[in-house]
C-alpha cells in the first residue's frame, strides 16, 4: 500500500513508515505481533492520557459552575494537577480490610479496568483509524462495557462493607435495567446503517445526516441508557456520596483505587466516543482532520456530560428502576417500531428522514406528557397530605 | 407503624443493620443513625445523638450573665445572631431592662438576614443530601452566606460568632458603611432567590425525590413539639413572631407562609417563601430605623448584672424554629439555671417516624429538610 | 411541559460558568486582583462571575472592627504598657486565658506576669471592654496557623504585635459599648 502523508492521515502514515521499516529486518510474524502490541500501547496510552485531561477538566468544569477556579496552584492554571494527583495516588499505602476477600477484592480494580480499556479497539478514531474494524463492533462495544459491572459486584463483595454491598445490589439491578434500552437504541441506529461495524455506521451518517437529527427521540433515550451505564449522574447511585459514600470503593485505597477513577473516566470517554460514532456522524466534518473532528466532538459530549453532573440531583433506586422499566424500555420498543417500519416502507431516504424526525418528536411529547401527568397526580395527592 | 416483610417459603431474605454516622458525609455533623434495612427500604431508625455535647447549659451556671453571651453564638453556630438576641430577651425579661429603638432595628434586620442565610444553606445542604453531587447550589447558597456574614462581621467584628446582641441593645452602634451596603444586598438577595428558584423549584428529579416523601402530619408535629418551617410546612401557621409577638414586628407588614403537603418538597417552598418575606421585613426596618442609643445598659453594668430572684423564659422565632432560653435567678450575679429549649433536637424527635418505609437515600433527603445543627442537637 | 426544569436548572449553571470567564476577561492579563480592590467586597454585589479569594496572593483586608488576637497598647509617652495589672480582663475572660500577677501600688503598679492563651481564646473582647485603663484591643490579624504549640503570649509579644498591627487607642471602631 502506498504511504501518503498528509495531516488526515499523520496516525497511520506513522504506523505504515514503522512497519516498513521492521519489516526490512524482522520476520513477517514478528512484525505482525510487534505492530499489535504497539496499538495496544498506544490505547492504553491514549486511556491514560484522556484520564488525565478529563479528571482536570471534571474539576475544572465544577469549579466554575459554582463560581470558583478550580485547582490553580501546580503548573500554570493548575494543568499539573492530574500528575499531582496521580503520583499521591501511587505513593498511598495500600490498605486491604482484615475481614476483607482478599482474592476477589483485588481482583476487582482488574476487572473493572480490563473491561473499561477493552471498548477502546472498536472506537473509530478518524477515518480508518479504527484499532479492531470488527464487523460486530457495536455489539463487542456493548458486550465488554457492561463488563465491568461484574467488576464493581466483585468489589461491592469483596469489601465486606454494607455500604459497598448496597452499591454492588445497586450496581447489578441498574446494569439489567439500563442494558436494555441501551440494546433498543443501538438496534434503531444499527437498522439505518445497515451495519453492525463502527466504520460503516459512521459511512451510513454521511449518506442519510447524522442519527441525533433523524432519531432525537431514540438519541435522549441513548443518552440515559448511556448515563446509567457510565454511572454519570444523575443516574450514579452506585457511588452515591451521600448516601452509601461513595459506595463499591469505599474500602479502597491507594493503586487500586486509581484503578476504578481510572476506568470511570475511560468509560466516560469511551461511552462519549460511542455516542459520536453513532449519532453526531463520528469523525465526519469538514476542513479539519477527521481525528480532530472526533475528538472535539467527543470533548463536547463529555462536557454535556459534566455541566449535567453539576447541576441535577441523584435520582433514587427505585425511581431508576422505574424509569427504566416503565418508560425507557416502551419507549425504546415504539422507537424502534418506527424506525423498522419507516426504513422498510419508505425508500427515499429524504422522506423516510423527515417522517422518522416527525415521529421521534411525537415519541418525546408524547413520553414527556405521560411522565408530566404521572407526576402532577402524585403533586396533588401530596397537596394537604399533612392535614389529613 | 413498621413496615411487615411478607414471609415467603423460597426465598427467605433478612435484614442488615447500617450505622449511619457518626463519620458520614450528610449527617450534617457528628450524628449516628442505626438503621435497620430490608434491601434498600427502611424497617427501623434509631438516632442516637451526644456526640458534641459540650456541657453548656451546666458550664453557663459558672460564669455571670454576661460571659454566658459568646456560649449562645456556639450552640446553633449557622444563626449566631439569633441565638444571642433568644438570651438577651430572656434575661430583658429576669431583669425587667429596657430596650432603645434604635438597638430594635438593629436586632430585627440582622435576625431576618440570619434567617435568609439558614434557610438558603438549609436549601443549598437539602439538594447535596439529594446528591448534587459538585455542591454547586451550596456553593451558590455559601456565596450569598459569605456577603450577609461579611455584614454582620462588619457591625459585630466576627463572621459566625457575633455576640453582638447583649441584653439591653446591642454592642455598638452600626458602621457607617452598613446601611449603603445593605441597601444594595437586599434588591441582589432577591435576584439571588429568584434564581434559586429557576434553578431548583421545577426540577423534575427533585420534584419526583421530594414529594411525598417524609410527610409529617400536623398533629404529630403539634405533639412531639417541632416548630419552624418543619411545623409550618405541615400546614400549622405557627410563627412566634405573630402569635407572641415580641420586640417590634408587630409594625410590620409580612406574611407567614404555610404549606400543606408536609414532606420534603414543602419545606423547600417554605423555606424558600420566608426567605421571602424576610427581605420585605428587611426593607421596611431599612426604611424606618430611627437614630438614637443603641444600649441602654453598657458593658460595665451589665457585667455586674445582679438580676433580682425569679425566672423568665424568653422565646424567639429563630430560623429553626422556637429557640428559648429559661432562667431561673438566684439573686446573685450568675444563673442559677440556663436551660436551652433547642430547636434542632424536638425538631429531630421524629426522624424516626418519617422515615421508616421510605428508602436509604431518603433517610438522607428527610434529614436534610429538618435542617438540624448538630451544636443546637447537643449542646 | 415535563423537563423544562432540567433545561432551565441547565441554563443557570451555564450563565455561572460563563461569568466565571467574564471575570477573568476583565482582570486580564492579571490572574489575581490587586490588593483591597477584590470584588467579593465591593458594595456592588453581583450574581455571575468568580467568587473565590486567591489567598495567599490575594488578601482581603479585616473590617476595623474584626475580632483577632489580643493585643497590648503603648502609653504614648513614655512607650511603656498601660495595662496596671488590675486583673479585671483576668476576671472578665469567660474561658480563663488571661493570667496577671504584677507588683506595685497604685499608679506605679506594672505587670510582672502577663500570660495570654490564644490557642484557648474566643476573641468575644470582654476583656477588652472591661480593661479600665484603655490597655488592650483585639486586632485585625488572622494568620494564626502554626507549627508548634506556642499559644501562650507573654506581654512583650502582645506589645510588639501591637505595634506592627498600628493600633493606638480602644475601641476606635466601637464607639461606646
Ligand atoms: S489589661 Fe487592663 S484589665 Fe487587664 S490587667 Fe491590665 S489594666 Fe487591668
Ligand atoms: S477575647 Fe474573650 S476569650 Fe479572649 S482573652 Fe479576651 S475575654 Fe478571654
Amino acid at each position: 500500500m502506498e504511504n501518503v502523508w498528509t495531516i488526515e492521515n499523520v496516525w497511520n502514515a506513522i504506523g505504515m513508515a514503522l512497519q516498513n521499516w521492521l519489516a526490512g529486518f524482522l520476520p513477517a510474524w514478528l512484525v505482525t505481533l510487534i505492530m499489535d502490541l504497539l496499538v495496544i500501547v498506544v490505547l492504553l496510552a491514549i486511556g491514560i492520557v484522556a484520564v488525565l485531561i478529563l479528571s482536570f477538566l471534571e474539576r475544572k468544569v465544577a469549579a466554575r459552575a459554582g463560581d470558583r477556579y478550580g485547582p490553580n496552584r501546580w503548573g500554570p492554571y493548575g494543568v499539573l494537577q492530574p500528575f499531582a494527583d496521580a503520583i499521591k495516588m501511587l505513593i498511598k499505602e495500600d490498605i486491604v480490610p482484615h475481614v476483607a476477600d482478599r482474592f476477589s477484592f483485588n481482583l476487582a480494580p482488574v476487572i473493572v479496568t480490563v473491561g473499561a480499556v477493552m471498548t477502546y479497539a472498536v472506537l473509530p478514531f478518524g477515518r480508518n483509524m479504527v484499532a479492531a474494524n470488527l464487523n460486530i463492533g457495536i455489539l463487542y462495544f456493548a458486550a465488554v462495557g457492561s463488563l465491568s459491572i461484574i467488576g464493581l459486584l466483585t468489589a461491592g463483595w469483596g469489601s465486606r462493607n454494607k455500604y459497598a454491598l448496597i452499591s454492588a445490589f445497586r450496581s447489578v439491578a441498574q446494569l439489567i435495567t439500563y442494558e436494555v434500552p441501551l440494546a433498543l437504541c443501538i438496534i434503531c441506529v444499527v437498522m439505518l446503517a445497515g451495519s453492525l461495524s463502527t466504520q460503516d455506521i459512521v459511512l451510513a451518517q454521511q449518506e442519510r445526516g447524522w442519527f441525533f437529527l433523524l432519531m432525537p427521540g431514540i438519541f435522549i433515550l441513548y443518552f440515559l441508557a448511556a448515563s446509567a451505564e457510565m454511572i454519570r449522574c444523575p443516574f450514579d447511585l452506585l457511588e452515591a456520596d451521600s448516601e452509601i459514600v461513595a459506595g463499591h470503593f469505599i474500602e479502597y485505597s491507594g493503586m487500586k483505587f486509581a484503578l476504578f477513577f481510572l476506568a470511570e473516566y475511560i468509560h466516560l470517554f469511551a461511552g462519549s466516543a460511542m455516542m459520536v460514532t453513532l449519532f453526531f456522524g463520528g469523525w465526519l466534518g469538514p476542513w479539519l482532520p477527521s481525528w480532530l473532528w472526533f475528538l472535539i466532538k467527543t470533548f463536547v459530549v463529555i462536557f454535556v456530560f459534566m455541566w449535567i453532573r453539576n447541576t441535577f440531583p441523584r435520582i433514587r433506586i427505585d425511581q431508576v428502576l422505574k424509569i427504566g422499566w416503565k418508560v425507557m424500555v416502551p419507549a425504546g420498543l415504539v422507537g424502534l417500531a418506527i424506525t423498522g417500519f419507516v426504513d422498510k416502507l419508505i425508500a427515499d431516504t429524504l422522506i423516510a428522514g423527515v417522517v422518522l424526525f416527525v415521529c421521534n418528536i411525537a415519541l418525546i411529547v408524547g413520553v414527556s406528557y405521560f411522565m408530566g401527568r404521572a407526576q402532577r397526580q402524585k403533586e396533588m395527592a401530596a397537596e394537604g397530605a399533612a392535614l389529613r | 407503624m413498621s413496615v411487615q416483610i411478607p414471609p415467603t417459603e423460597r426465598l427467605r431474605t433478612d435484614t442488615i443493620q447500617i450505622n449511619m454516622g457518626p463519620h458520614h458525609p450528610s449527617t450534617h455533623g457528628v450524628f449516628r443513625m442505626v438503621l435497620t434495612l430490608d434491601g434498600e427500604t427502611v424497617v427501623d431508625l434509631e438516632p442516637r445523638f451526644g456526640y458534641l455535647h459540650r456541657g453548656i447549659e451546666k458550664t453557663a451556671e459558672e460564669r455571670t450573665y454576661v460571659q454566658n453571651v459568646p456560649f449562645t453564638d456556639r450552640l446553633d453556630y449557622i444563626c449566631g445572631i439569633t441565638n444571642n438576641w433568644a438570651y438577651a430577651l430572656a434575661l430583658e425579661k429576669l431583669a425587667g431592662i429596657e430596650v432603645p429603638e434604635r438597638a430594635e432595628y438593629i436586632r430585627v434586620i440582622l435576625g431576618e438576614l440570619t434567617r435568609v442565610m439558614n434557610h438558603m444553606l438549609a436549601i443549598g445542604f437539602l439538594w447535596n443530601d439529594l446528591g448534587a453531587t459538585t455542591f454547586t447550589p451550596v456553593v451558590y447558597a455559601f456565596r450569598e452566606r459569605e456577603r450577609i456574614l461579611d455584614l454582620i462581621e462588619m457591625a459585630a467584628g466576627s463572621r459566625m460568632m457575633p455576640s453582638y446582641i447583649r441584653a439591653g441593645g446591642v454592642v455598638a452602634d452600626l458602621p457607617e458603611e452598613f446601611m449603603p451596603r445593605l441597601q444594595k444586598l437586599v434588591p441582589h438577595l432577591k435576584r439571588f432567590i429568584d434564581e434559586m428558584d429557576t434553578m431548583l423549584t421545577k426540577n423534575e428529579i427533585f420534584r419526583a425525590r421530594a414529594v411525598g416523601v417524609g410527610v409529617l402530619k400536623a398533629k404529630d408535629a403539634i405533639n412531639a413539639g417541632v416548630s419552624g418551617p418543619v411545623l409550618r410546612a405541615s400546614g400549622v401557621p405557627y410563627d412566634i413572631r405573630k402569635v407572641d409577638s415580641y420586640s417590634i414586628y408587630d409594625r410590620f407588614d409580612f406574611e407567614v407562609p404555610v404549606h400543606t403537603a408536609g414532606d420534603v418538597y414543602a419545606r423547600y417552598l417554605q423555606r424558600l417563601a420566608e426567605a421571602r418575606q424576610s427581605l420585605r421585613i428587611i426593607e421596611q426596618a431599612m426604611r424606618d430605623i430611627p437614630e438614637g442609643p443603641v444600649t441602654s445598659l453598657p458593658y460595665k453594668q451589665l457585667s455586674r448584672l445582679k438580676p433580682p430572684k425569679g425566672e423568665a423564659y424568653g422565646r424567639i422565632e429563630s430560623p429553626k424554629g422556637e429557640l428559648g432560653f429559661y432562667l431561673v435567678s438566684d439573686g446573685s450575679n450568675k444563673p442559677y439555671r440556663f436551660r436551652i429549649r433547642s430547636t434542632s433536637l424536638l425538631n429531630l424527635t421524629l426522624l424516626r417516624e418519617m422515615c421508616i418505609g421510605h428508602k436509604v437515600a431518603d433517610v438522607v433527603t428527610i434529614l436534610g429538610s429538618i435542617d438540624i445543627t448538630l451544636g443546637d442537637v447537643d449542646r | 411541559m415535563y423537563g423544562t426544569g432540567l433545561l432551565k436548572g441547565l441554563s443557570v449553571t451555564l450563565r455561572h460558568m460563563i461569568g466565571t470567564f467574564v471575570t477573568d476577561v476583565r482582570k486580564f492579563p492579571r490572574r489575581y486582583f490587586r490588593d483591597g480592590v477584590h470584588p467579593t467586597r465591593s458594595p456592588e454585589p453581583y450574581l455571575h462571575g468568580a467568587f473565590s479569594i486567591q489567598y495567599p496572593e490575594e488578601k482581603v483586608p479585616m473590617w476595623p472592627r474584626f475580632r483577632g488576637p489580643l493585643v497590648h497598647l503603648r502609653d504614648p509617652e513614655t512607650g511603656q504598657p498601660r495595662c496596671t495589672a488590675c486583673g479585671m480582663c483576668e476576671r472578665a475572660c469567660p474561658h480563663g486565658c488571661i493570667k496577671v500577677e504584677g507588683e506595685g501600688k497604685g499608679k506605679e503598679r506594672k505587670p510582672t506576669l502577663y500570660q495570654y492563651n490564644v490557642g484557648r481564646c474566643i476573641f468575644c473582647r470582654q476583656c477588652v471592654e472591661s480593661c479600665p485603663f484603655n490597655a488592650i484591643e483585639l486586632s485585625r490579624f488572622y494568620e494564626l496557623a502554626c507549627y508548634d504549640k506556642d499559644t501562650i503570649w507573654d506581654l512583650p509579644r502582645l506589645l510588639e504585635l501591637g505595634d506592627k498591627e498600628e493600633i493606638k487607642e480602644q475601641g476606635q471602631f466601637w464607639g461606646e459599648t
